[in-house]
């Protein structure tokens, strides 16, 4: 450890960390100045902007490239290096074309915010003496350029070398003149092609996604995980008004770095887009039409009484629902009420090609979880087998109908088929009761990832009005078939499993922003990942 | 002045003294034969430490103490990069090097190879003087031919190997990490430090890179040993310096001095530059190359020309690039080329020297066409306090040195180039025509 000294206070520090970071602790979390400077990319020191002084030194030093070394005395908020940091702010703004109001980077703006901080001066470059770069340039399907508001940071072409290893980005020309673009030919087509929009201190580079849909001050920001693979990276959410906006990485250094995929970012379209299921439907006459909540639940009542004496359950799971879901599914329907549960994943179904950077193969967020509470692989064959014209099949977020063709077939062997989800899909489509759910921005819930870490999705916004949350539609199936469950509410749900299933003791006190491990063993020393 | 020994022109004017065959008839290579037969790596390093020679590119760090840097028991290979990429305005003193006497230079490779135990090196020659790269070229192929290069060196055991590059015409290529860079294949651009290049350099190897001028002053000191190169020149700047004289003078060209001559001998002695042409007086003097701060005729005349006594000037002994300015310039018109110089020549990585170089070029083309402002030359002040030492490399630093001199040294003839009187309080920076700003 070594003992330093910065702003009048001592402290202690590894020896040998980077002093901006060390800065940063020292400040209660404020950091210093900065554009290029990123933890998750190698250190190049161009913005010069996280300039300190160092007694001994006589020139300023910039933080980002020293080390902390015992007895150093740092100062960052002496008038010195205040001036500094305000000349070179200066010569960041210089050409800058200040176009905030037609720019989606404002609010989280890092040349707009340094200027209220270490600016506010006059300028002293005529308008008609700026230089001129390319605007609006689509440099790749995601991602916009915007040449004139780049400070040239180097954060997205150290990205797209170091993190994607792609290459495609570059800083072409010199000087005055240097400008950031993709090579002749390329184009930024990447799995990750975002992240250089969330990591661009500036509106240089805008998702074009994104782009005018929403100032970001008026988002609210809700942390959760991404569902959309086994990696479980984690976001934030920002939605405003009912809808979701974006998607963007949180850091994490146990899963995602402060990354995630292209892929992730977008699948909130799946929230609200034209397949979102509404609201109940019933089959009638071969057609499904939308009907109230009550009705729904007297039909089914009826349907399956109908089934008489012989009438069965047969249940099948989903690894993208959430543990409590899934543990309501089987402790309620199988447990209490005495259904069979037939498996929560054809075999094979939804692997993709995973990369070596964060998407796995496996495409559901939790297949773990389910697997760690007794569910398992079945085929299509196994719900062929089960079916009758007596028995109720129940399918949980399941879109087992457009995985294998086989799978339709068997569900049409069955007398009665409900479908509990949130979108529209082949097998919605074969069900003669559609149960609308919640999507994972609309619930809460916890969700396993393939390092068996826990982590929780977040709700951040209601879901459609004639939806309802996913485990208080299998209660009210429980209570269908008289078996009322002893929860009331999601969290009863996470401490009643956690409570009765050892594997799960460890979310028992709840769990932590960054996740929890499940892994045998795995406790304070877990692994930092690389 | 004619008492000191020539050890860097020795060989200039001699007819074809750029082949082995001459440079070997005139005591060529007997200082490499020596240093690898009989003497150790270590004592190489410490005669080359005791003769005080120190860089010869510009900086002036003492050659042998950036060799000590190396570690010694590094399990990457060193490397030895030749700078010859001389590209600051007014130093043309490789060159002839290069040019007449490329062989003296092969055998200073050799011997600080030697002494740093590297086998390969590499001479990174500017893409501007192509016709030097065959000459090099062609004395590099004549020492392996001679078993002066490659396997076990004169029955030494000493492997070396040498490689000619030619760079693609980057004055910051001639700062070291932007050389290495650029041999490295990626853009010529300096590397932050720490790490050095000592230790962390070409190829993520230690690395030693060395001026043509530095290497070149090697086997003199080892024939001849340390204390008889620090008998030269002056006691804290031993040696000799090649400058590379210009400007309106009788003779100007490359002339090797001992340092601590008089910079008023150089410019009008009958051996050197004989004088201002006729008709011109002389009004300032750029001592070491456009980088420096610009001495006035009176400093001119009392300047001293070694590493002390031009910093006590308050400039430096630089590359040797002796700019001599007549009463027939304009400082404002002088500057503005240097200025547009080190605008076009800024890597473009750190924000003050990219934004700042421009800037500067452009106020200063703007006061030349009468659109300057009351306040330029204050903001030119201000903007060269900001550029001073906050950036990575010192092409920053090298377009302020020379700025803040013109003005302050020639204040009357920026200030004639100003409109009189305040600027209105309520003064707003109007748009106008963009134009093109060279």
């Amino acid at each position: 450890m070594a003992k330093i000294t910065i702003d009048g206070k001592e402290w202690e520090f590894e020896e040998g960390m980077n002093l901006f970071e060390a800065c940063t602790i020292a400040r209660g979390g404020e950091k210093l100045p900065h554009f290029c400077y990123h933890p998750g990319l190698p250190v190049v020191g161009v913005c010069r902007m996280c300039q300190v002084e160092i007694e001994g030194v006589p020139k300023l030093q910039i933080a980002c490239n020293s080390t902390v070394r015992d007895g150093m005395v740092v100062h960052t908020r002496t008038e010195r290096v205040q001036n500094t940091v305000r000349q070179i702010l200066g010569f960041h703004l210089l050409h800058h074309p200040v176009d905030c109001p037609i720019c989606d980077q404002v609010g989280e703006c890092a040349l707009q915010n340094q200027y209220m901080k270490y600016g506010l001066y006059e300028a002293d470059i005529e308008v008609g003496d700026k230089l001129a770069k390319r605007k609006v340039q689509l440099i790749g399907p995601l991602v916009m350029l915007d040449a004139e508001r780049c400070v040239l940071c180097a954060r997205c072409t150290r990205f797209t070398h170091h993190l994607t290893k792609t290459d495609e980005m570059g800083i072409f020309n010199r000087g005055d003149h240097s400008e950031i673009g993709v090579a002749p030919g390329l184009t930024l087509d990447n799995d990750y092609s975002l992240n250089v929009v969330d990591i661009c201190p500036v509106g240089a580079l805008t998702s074009r996604d994104f782009r005018f849909e929403k100032r970001v001050y008026w988002l609210k920001n809700t942390e959760s995980v991404c569902p959309g693979c086994a990696t479980g990276c984690n976001m934030i959410i920002g939605h405003s008004g009912g809808r979701l906006y974006r998607q963007q990485p949180r850091e994490n250094l146990q899963v995602n770095d402060y990354w995630m995929c292209d892929h992730g970012r977008l699948l909130y379209h799946s929230v609200q887009g034209d397949d979102r299921l509404l609201e109940p439907k019933i089959k009638e006459g071969g057609e499904q039409a939308p009907v109230g909540w009550d009705h729904l639940w007297n039909q089914l009542k009826e349907r399956v009484e109908a089934l008489g004496e012989e009438g069965n359950l047969v249940l099948v799971g989903s690894p993208h629902a959430t543990l409590e879901e899934l543990y309501a599914f089987k402790s309620l329907l199988q447990d209490a009420v005495g259904g069979s549960v037939l498996g929560h994943r054809l075999t094979g179904s939804e692997m993709d090609r995973a990369d070596e950077f964060l998407l796995s193969a496996d495409r559901t967020p939790n297949d773990t979880g389910a697997r760690l509470l007794g569910y398992a692989d079945f085929s299509a064959q196994d719900l062929a087998a089960a079916a009758s014209k007596k028995t109720l099949l129940v399918i949980l977020q399941n879109d087992l109908a457009s995985f294998d063709p086989a799978a339709a077939e068997a569900i049409e062997g069955y007398g009665l088929v409900a479908y509990v989800g949130c979108r529209e899909n082949a097998t919605s489509g074969l069900a003669d009761f559609v149960l609308a759910g919640r999507s994972y921005a609309e619930k809460e819930g916890t969700i396993v990832n393939k390092d068996q870490r826990a982590q929780t999705l977040h709700k951040a916004i209601d879901g459609p009005v004639q939806s309802e949350e996913d485990w208080f539609l299998i209660a009210r199936m429980g209570e269908l078939f008289g078996h009322a469950p002893s929860w009331r509410a999601q969290h009863d749900l996470s401490s009643e499993l956690s409570a009765r299933i050892p594997e799960f003791a460890a979310i028992a006190g709840g769990i932590p922003k960054e996740g929890v491990s499940l892994a045998q063993g795995a406790g304070v020393e877990e692994v930092e990942r690389g | 002045m004619s008492d000191y020994p020539k050890i860097l022109l020795d060989n200039v004017g001699v007819p074809d003294s750029h082949t082995l065959s001459v440079y070997r008839s005139r005591g060529g290579y007997a200082a490499a034969e020596k240093a690898l037969k009989s003497m150790k790596a270590e004592e190489v390093v410490s005669v080359v430490k005791e003769s005080g020679l120190r860089g010869r590119g510009g900086a002036g760090f003492p050659t042998g103490v950036k060799w000590g840097f190396v570690p010694k028991d590094s399990k990457k290979p060193v490397y030895l990069l030749v700078n010859a990429d001389e590209s600051e305005p007014g130093t043309f003193k490789d060159r002839d090097i290069l040019d007449y006497d490329p062989h003296k230079m092969i055998e200073g490779i050799i011997i600080s190879s030697y002494a740093v135990n590297c086998h390969e090196a590499f001479i990174y020659i500017r893409g501007e003087y192509g016709w030097l790269v065959d000459r090099v070229q062609q004395a590099v192929d004549e020492a392996y031919q001679a078993n002066l290069l490659g396997k076990d060196i004169l029955g030494s055991g000493y492997d070396l190997e040498v490689i000619v590059h030619k760079g693609a015409g980057a004055y910051i290529c001639g700062e070291e990490t932007g050389l290495i860079n650029s041999l490295e294949g990626k853009k010529g651009q300096p590397r932050i430090k720490p790490p050095f290049p000592a230790v962390v350099g070409f190829l993520d190897s230690p690395t030693v890179v060395n001026n043509v001028e530095t290497l070149a002053s090697v086997p003199w000191i080892i024939q001849n040993g340390a204390d008889a190169y620090r008998s030269i020149g002056t006691e804290k700047s031993p040696g000799t310096k090649l400058f590379s004289l210009s400007g309106p003078v009788k003779r100007p060209g490359v002339y090797e001095v001992p340092l601590g001559l008089p910079l008023r001998e150089l410019i009008f002695g009958q051996e050197f530059g004989q004088g201002m042409l006729p008709g011109i007086e002389l009004k300032a003097c750029i001592p070491g190359g456009s980088s420096v701060p610009v001495l006035n005729a009176e400093e001119t005349m009392a300047a001293m020309l070694d590493y002390e006594s031009l910093s006590q000037l308050g400039t430096m002994l630089g590359s040797g690039g002796c700019i001599v300015i007549g009463d027939d310039a304009k400082m404002p018109e002088l500057l503005k080329v240097v200025l547009q110089f080190y605008h076009h020549e800024s890597c473009g990585q750190c924000t003050p020297c990219r934004e700042g170089t421009g800037w500067l070029d452009m106020i200063l083309k703007r006061m030349l066409e009468g659109q300057g402002r009351p306040k330029d030359l204050d903001l030119i002040e201000r903007l060269c306090g900001n550029m001073m030492g906050t950036t990575i490399c010192v092409l920053s630093d090298a377009a302020v040195m020379p700025a803040r001199s013109f003005i302050s040294k020639f204040r009357d003839e920026f200030e004639a180039l100003l409109p009189k009187g305040e600027e209105p309080e309520d003064f707003v920076p109007t748009a106008r025509a963009a134009e093109d700003r060279g």
